[in-house]
């Protein structure tokens, strides 16, 4: 890999771009084997694999409109990484297509005689029905790669000379794009996660999928960053002071995840009515009780009780390793959510959730990679570049 | 080049019309020296007969029993309860912009935090007042706090929502108030040393203001301790903006009532909360920055910022809306659609719609710049969230309440005029104590607003 500092440019991206493509391609290839072996087993780690990265690039997209919409200058430094964090939204939407196969094995209220049979569904399937959930799908990938194209393109257009209209199109379009983005993420939590049960039902669902994405792709790019500056790319413009601002962050989304997170559980503990509480009682039979116990203590207590130093903020290496901790807890929490609804009587963790979890993966860093590498990796034109670089902390 | 370089970044400068530190202390300090005018003695004596009506209106409540309101079976909860929740919510601002744009380095937030923090401990205040006095016998409220106690084995139910609202609303109240003096200190230290002890009157004044002032002289240290201290009551208050609410919220949430009983009403209650909050900073900031000339201050940028604020959380208060209405549907409940269409087209479907064309429909007007940069215009539709918030309290409320699962025991609320004597009155205690405030006090933190100011002389962004 080169990288010239001058223009701040990688000339040559080297071979990681391909391994993360082939390795991409054995993860399906393996999944795919995974399909013949156990085709219900298949589906539900390939859900839980596909919505643990797309929330990742919806955390992505999000964080991009916070900053145009707030006119942060600190993050400015970190924001072309961000941008490129949203690339590989259009092939998640091609990756989203195999689910559509799997409806069956995954979704109760896809069976028609099910739902003929059961009354609450029968009142559900307006909403509920493979057609419509196609559909939606198709209308919230449509939003988020248009989003994301859009505001990727305002913002490399600035790269060749800051103009206003340039600061001015990216604002204009992130605060639209905030509503579109947060209505389209609620009902994407709804129709992927939530519908896996489709009696049980949260208002605060939506949220809770949106919290754990925007923890994690803040946890995604204090990895990214620490990584390229080992390979010597951003050195000097990513200081300190960036980490310690993304540590913050982190920190106070774990306790924002907690909250929502508490507050379903809480609620539904106390009003105890059958049909809200069998989604926590899903998740305390035989070792899924387990799972529950790290969920809470390692998604919330451990972060939160390191995360509370000052000096874990502040060192790169320490923050790197909470925040390879920190993805790993939101594929826990995916899997949480997900594989209750197969596996009823407790774990099975097999190599097939890797191996998709893997090939998803493999995709999504490779779609990032080749966007990242091919312009400029910070806005080299934004006027507040300057004051982001010298940022400091009180 | 530096103007040009200003205008480039769009950095609008937070203070107005090319201030000395020395105009700055002058400028602000004026209502405080100067006595009262009339238009403030006006003001002051009619919020003080409202504030009165309150009182008496409660006296009489108090002595009669609770027979003389509204509330009724199976409307057990009223307006002291709709009240309550409103002012606790208009509170809301006031943290969020003192402690949570501090924590988020927003700068604008300096010459506005004083008087929203002011506004948070009036509305707490006069929110405390309904629990006691809803719950009938005001002399045993005592029994909410948990003490060893001579009655044996008698304490407050731990698994109640309205014992957690003790705790909350009493640290809520602890720490806006050590959060509000203590940047207070050397704002009085300020006016302390303004005052030449002419006469007994300016003796006093000086003695109390340096009692106020806690022998406060600007060392460095001083200041080095102050602003640790500063980041970490904004620290502490942080998680209180989130916490408060909530546990309001849990007041409905735990139960089983349709309406009530939804997860996301932990959230949807802070966002409120800090809608309505906003509204009222606005309500209040428009005229005291007329009335005081404080536009060079609280320019028409502050305004424009916390105009976007309101827009925000009227927008996500109404996809709170939206999202429980969807989910009484895809619920299947019979129970849980019925609350939800009874609000809309029940008997008091006029209370709904007054919710959802303030809360929601009106804060989109400032999508456009035009409208959200002029005084008037916000002033009047800050209004408009204030009534919208009130009746979303109401909602909830009463036309959860007022048809539960029995139809036999179905009612109505109708409000009688004890109901409306006390929820006037309220505001006659709110404006009481914050016309007391801009009175003795500095309406904006004098020190802080020096801190964002370009330092004289210096070029690039100041502090």
């Amino acid at each position: 890999m080169k990288f010239d500092p001058a223009t701040y440019k990688i000339t040559d991206g080297g071979k990681f771009g391909r391994i993360m493509l082939v390795t991409g391609l054995i993860g399906l290839a393996l999944a795919a084997v995974g399909f013949a072996v156990d085709r219900e087993h298949f589906f539900f780690a390939y859900l839980t694999a596909f919505t643990f990265w797309v929330t990742i690039a919806l955390g992505a997209l999000f964080f991009v409109m916070l900053q145009h919409l707030t006119s942060s200058t600190w993050s400015v430094v970190i924001r072309r990484i961000v941008e490129s964090l949203t690339a590989p939204l259009p092939w998640l939407f091609l990756l989203f297509i195999p689910l559509l196969f799997g409806l069956h094995q995954l979704y109760e209220w896809s069976h028609a005689d099910v739902v003929a049979a059961d009354a609450v569904l029968k009142a559900k399937s307006g909403f509920l029905n493979p057609t419509f959930f196609t559909i939606r799908a198709v209308v919230y990938f449509a939003v988020w790669c248009g989003l994301a194209h859009f505001l990727y393109h305002a913002s490399v257009a600035q790269d060749s000379g800051h103009r206003e209209e340039h600061r001015k199109r990216m604002r204009t379009l992130s605060a639209p794009g905030m509503i579109i983005f947060v209505i389209t993420t609620t009902f994407a939590g709804w129709d992927w996660l939530m519908s896996l049960d489709p009696h049980w039902y949260s208002t605060i669902f939506g949220v809770y999928f949106f919290s754990g994405g925007l923890w994690a792709i803040l946890a995604t790019i204090v990895i990214v960053v620490a990584l390229l500056q080992r390979r010597g790319v951003l050195t000097k413009e990513i200081t300190v002071e960036h980490y310690h601002d993304l540590g913050k962050l982190l920190f106070g989304f774990t306790i924002f995840w907690t909250y929502i997170g508490f507050s379903q559980y809480f609620l539904q503990w106390y009003a105890n009515i059958p049909e809200e509480t069998k989604w926590y009682l899903n998740r305390w039979v035989g070792s899924w009780k387990a799972v529950s116990m790290v969920i809470l203590w390692g998604h919330f207590v451990l972060p939160f009780g390191i995360l509370i130093f000052r000096g874990v903020k502040r060192s790169p290496r320490l923050l790197m390793i909470m925040a390879v901790y920190c993805v790993v807890m939101h594929w826990v929490d995916h899997y949480w959510m997900a594989f209750p609804t197969l596996n009823k009587d407790g774990v099975h963790f097999s190599w097939i959730e890797i191996a998709a979890t893997v090939g998803i993966g493999g995709i999504f860093v490779w779609a990032f990679w080749t966007k990242f590498i091919s312009r400029a990796v910070i806005p080299v034109a934004d006027p507040h570049l300057n004051e982001s670089i010298n940022f400091r902390n009180m | 080049m530096a103007a040009a370089e200003a205008k480039e970044l769009q950095q609008l400068p937070l203070v107005l019309g090319d201030k000395k530190y020395d105009n700055v202390t002058r400028d602000i300090i004026a209502p405080v020296e100067t006595f009262p005018k009339k238009l403030w003695w006006i003001a002051f004596s009619v919020a003080l007969t409202v504030f009165g009506v309150h009182m008496t209106a409660i006296a009489v409540v108090v002595g009669t029993g609770l027979g003389l309101l509204g509330i009724n079976n199976p409307v057990g909860w009223g307006t002291f309860i709709i009240n309550f929740v409103f002012w606790i919510g208009i509170g809301h601002a006031g943290t969020l912009i003192s402690a949570v744009l501090y924590v988020f380095r927003q700068q604008w937030r300096t010459a506005i935090n004083r008087s929203a923090e002011a506004m948070t401990i009036f509305a707490v205040a006069c929110a405390g007042i309904f629990p006691n006095i809803h719950v009938g016998r005001l002399w045993f409220i005592f029994w909410a706090m948990p003490y060893p106690n001579e009655r044996g084995v008698l304490w407050p139910n731990f698994r109640s929502p309205l014992v957690w609202d003790v705790f909350a609303i009493s640290t809520y109240l602890t720490i806006s108030l050590v959060f509000w003096y203590a940047g207070l200190v050397p704002d009085f230290a300020s006016i302390r040393d303004r005052i030449k002890e002419s006469d007994a009157v300016q003796k006093i004044r000086k003695s109390v203001y340096s009692v106020l002032s806690l022998g406060w002289v600007g060392s460095t240290r001083a200041w080095a301790h102050y602003e640790a201290m500063a980041m970490i009551l904004a620290g502490l208050s942080f998680p209180l903006v989130l916490s408060v609410h909530s546990i309001v919220s849990f007041d409905f949430a735990t139960s089983v009532i349709p309406g009530w009983h939804t997860t996301i009403f932990p959230p949807y209650f802070v966002i409120g909360a800090i809608f309505s909050g906003f509204g009222m900073v606005l309500t209040l900031l428009i005229i005291m920055r007329e009335v005081f000339h404080f536009q060079d201050y609280i320019t028409i940028k502050h305004l424009e910022n916390m105009a976007k604020v309101t827009m925000l959380t009227g927008s996500l208060v109404g996809l709170a809306y939206s999202t429980e209405f969807f989910m009484a549907w895809y619920s299947g409940s019979p129970f849980e659609g019925f609350a939800f269409i009874n609000r809309m087209f029940g008997p008091y479907w006029w209370a709904y719609w007054i919710m959802v064309s303030c809360n929601v429909i009106t804060p989109q007007l400032f999508w456009f710049k035009s409208i959200r940069t002029n005084p008037t215009l916000l002033w009047i539709i800050s209004i408009f969230v204030n009534i919208g918030m009130w009746f979303e309290r109401y909602v909830i409320v009463v036309t959860s309440l007022h048809r539960d699962y029995l139809p036999s025991s179905w009612d109505m609320y109708i409000m009688t005029n004890w109901d409306f004597a006390i929820l006037i009155g309220s505001f006659g205690m709110f404006f009481t104590l914050f016309l007391l405030f801009v009175r003795v006090f500095p309406a904006i933190a004098i020190a802080e607003i020096k801190m964002v100011m370009k330092s004289p002389g210096a070029k690039g962004f100041g502090h």
